[in-house]
């Protein structure tokens, strides 16, 4: 239960601070911002996701986290990682040819690693792990 | 590996939810059970086969 509550407090802090961000920028809102912004509320949706499935098991009773989801994190996390490498190579070989600031950069890079863990996770949880 | 365990279940008059809460585990954890989906953890194998009062092998078959 408490694993549960904890995703909605991350998510409630990351849509504050996605507020605060908005409220200090000057100026319109570029493409860039709002493509950002998007990105933010769907890695938002889906901690929103996971944290309503961990309600629903506790409400039934059952443990919120078992082997099967622990094994799924497992494998997600080493698959995320590995193909974020992937993603960071992209990223170095385009930033030369796209003018962008760094910490642009850098925003994309991170906000892409956690677009790739969302995708894995929902992949590995509705095929599931067979025995390797 | 194949298993048993809707059979078994069945035999029971067991609901997924009854099993998952009897092996605490998820409801899901079953469902990809049942699907063969995934392979369980020798303790969850031993649990399933404890509330059907039977050995592992009878549930879980081996190809």
């Amino acid at each position: 239960m408490k694993k549960a509550v904890l995703v909605f407090v991350v998510a409630a802090m990351l849509l504050v601070t996605v507020g605060l961000w908005i409220a200090n920028t000057s100026g319109d809102l570029g493409f860039t911002d709002i493509a950002g912004f998007g990105v933010i509320i769907l890695v938002v949706a889906f901690a929103v996701f996971i944290g309503f499935k961990r309600l629903a098991s506790a409400k039934r009773g059952e443990p919120t986290e078992d082997e099967l989801s622990r094994k799924v994190m497992r494998k997600t996390s080493s698959l995320a990682f590995y193909i974020s490498l992937y993603l960071w190579l992209a990223i170095m070989y385009f930033s030369e040819k796209i003018n962008c600031e760094t910490h642009t950069i850098i925003g994309i890079g991170i906000l892409g690693m956690a677009v790739i863990f969302a995708v894995c996770w929902l992949i590995l949880n509705f095929t599931g792990i067979k025995n390797e | 590996m194949n298993n048993r365990i809707k059979e078994y279940r069945a035999r029971y008059n067991l609901t997924q939810d009854d099993l998952a809460k009897k092996v605490n585990v998820r409801r899901e954890t079953i469902v990809f059970l049942e699907k063969n989906k995934y392979n369980p953890s020798l303790k969850l194998a031993y649990d399933i086969a404890r509330v059907f009062d039977t050995k592992i092998e009878e549930i879980f078959l081996f190809k």
